[in-house]
């Protein structure tokens, strides 16, 4: 190995030496393409000096980073919490076996009156219903014939009588009560605590 | 005028379709096609009826109906069931804790030491608290449901728990006659206007509000041929309902005026006047 290195050696420099004479060309062995045909075979940019990462680098941290905060913000964000319904919830005084009413055991008697009685009541409310509704169909049918005549008779004042009723809205009326009311009667202040549960999201 | 008027009367209404009637569920829709013709007239100048404008004045119930004997048994049954349905309420557990605590003391070998919240205060006792609230309602005093049969026929404060309607005398042609008060229409408004007017006339100083521009019903009478002048054959009244607002405590005449229940009509007005004006006064 060493005689052949030593005879390469003196070749090329036979070779050189001839060349350098003739022509302008730079020796081969002066550029950094090629290197000697012994040393082992690397490529250009595997012998370069390493890069300096100065760029990529940091915009790759700072996108990992960004990355976890999300996922930590996704984990955090719990939904909000719902408003219970008061009215949905039976209370736990409901279960409680103390207050359970001693129910006396009905006789045959009762029992027959309380079918019968609610028989009767459906038969009543149902003739009830059954007048209401004749006397309203007959109130209607009235005013339809009050308004045919009146069309016959003019037609602006059927149109005036057609057109809506602006002030009747919102109309008020106090209902029947027990007793009628007391003429001049000052009605006691009523002093309550508010003890309703208000509740934020 | 009238042939060409009953022929046509027919064909229009199968033309528009006249409105619909929403009645088995109670509510009270009414719309009607409005039918522009050319053929059609505008003006009553040619009507040979006078339009009058009437007014239905209602006193709503004040006070609630008494209940019927069948409503009476029902409602007592309906309480009955609840209560064996129910659970104890707190009231209750307090009235029973306090009567085995006094059954207790009663007992030879009592010790109070062994009470767990006794302690050195007084005790109030459910039954106390009861009486207490006795004692606070009695102390009220409601006003009187029924008046009795005192009151006459033309004060407003007759019977509270029905409807009333007002009704005047007036002079129709030569006779007075019992009806709804009512009052000539000017060319110019509304009926309705004409109805209010028919109130503003009454001596009384009512506020009623008036249930819509709609007519609730007609009436029409002819006038004996010997007061039929050229013009006019007859007259129409056309009635608007209206709500008394506020009582009013003003006395009215006796003789002119009349606040009338719905059966009680039929004492003071004609059978054919009663016959329309039944169908839109309700009792319900």
């Amino acid at each position: 190995m060493n005689m052949a290195g030593i005879v390469c050696r003196t070749l090329s420099r036979v070779v050189s030496s001839q060349t350098s004479c003739c022509s302008s060309v730079v020796s081969v062995r002066h550029s950094h393409w090629f290197t000697s045909i012994l040393s082992p075979k690397t490529s250009v940019p595997l012998r370069a000096e390493p890069k300096k990462k100065k760029k990529v680098d940091p915009r790759r941290e700072q996108m990992m980073k960004e990355r976890l905060k999300k996922k930590l913000k996704k984990l955090e964000r719990v939904p909000p919490e719902l408003i219970p319904i008061e009215d949905f919830i039976t209370t736990a005084k409901c279960f409680d076996e103390t207050r359970v009413r001693e129910v006396p055991k009905l006789s045959f008697e009762e029992t027959e009156r309380r079918a019968l009685l609610l028989k009767h009541w459906s038969r009543y409310k149902f003739s009830q219903h059954q007048a209401e509704m004749a006397e309203i169909k007959e109130a209607l049918e009235a005013q339809r014939q009050a308004l045919e005549e009146l069309k016959i008779e003019s037609e602006d004042l059927y149109k005036a009588a057609i057109g809506p009723d602006t002030d009747l809205f919102p109309f008020q009326h106090q209902g029947p009560c027990y007793t009628p009311p007391i003429p001049n009667y000052e009605a006691p202040d009523g002093k309550y605590n508010d003890i309703t549960r208000v509740y934020t999201q | 005028a009238a042939p060409f008027r009953c022929i046509y009367r027919p064909l229009w209404r199968v033309i528009t379709g006249s409105g619909r009637l929403t009645v088995g569920m109670r509510n009270i829709s009414f719309t009607e096609n409005h039918f522009s013709a050319t053929n059609h007239k505008t003006a009553s100048v040619g009507s040979p009826w006078t339009l009058h404008g009437a007014v239905c004045l209602q006193r709503l119930p004040v006070i609630s109906q008494d209940r019927n004997p069948i409503e009476e048994e029902f409602s007592g049954l309906m309480q009955q069931m609840e209560l064996e349905r129910s659970l104890l309420s707190d009231h209750e557990l307090r009235l029973l804790e306090d009567a085995a605590r006094m059954s207790r003391k009663q007992e030879e070998d009592y010790d109070s030491d062994e009470e767990e919240d006794y302690g050195d205060k007084e005790i109030v006792t459910a039954q106390d608290l009861e009486d207490a609230w006795e004692q606070k309602l009695k102390q009220f005093h409601p006003a009187q449901r029924s008046n009795g049969d005192k009151l006459d026929v033309s004060s407003s404060e007759r019977c509270l728990a029905d409807s009333l309607v007002l009704l005047i005398k007036q002079d129709v042609g030569s006779q007075k006659v019992w009806l709804l008060p009512q009052v000539q229409w000017k060319a110019g408004e509304t009926l309705r206007q004409t109805a209010e007017r028919a109130l503003a006339h009454l001596p009384a100083d009512v506020k009623a509000t008036f249930l819509g521009n709609a007519p609730c019903g007609f009436y029409k009478y002819k006038y004996p041929k010997d007061i039929q002048k050229e013009g006019s054959v007859g007259a129409k009244v056309f009635f608007f309902k209206a709500v008394m607002c506020s009582p009013n405590h003003l006395p009215l005449e006796k003789n002119s005026f009349a606040w009338v229940k719905k059966d009680e009509l039929k004492d003071f007005l004609t059978p054919e006047y009663l016959k329309q004006v039944n169908r839109f006064i309700m009792s319900l």
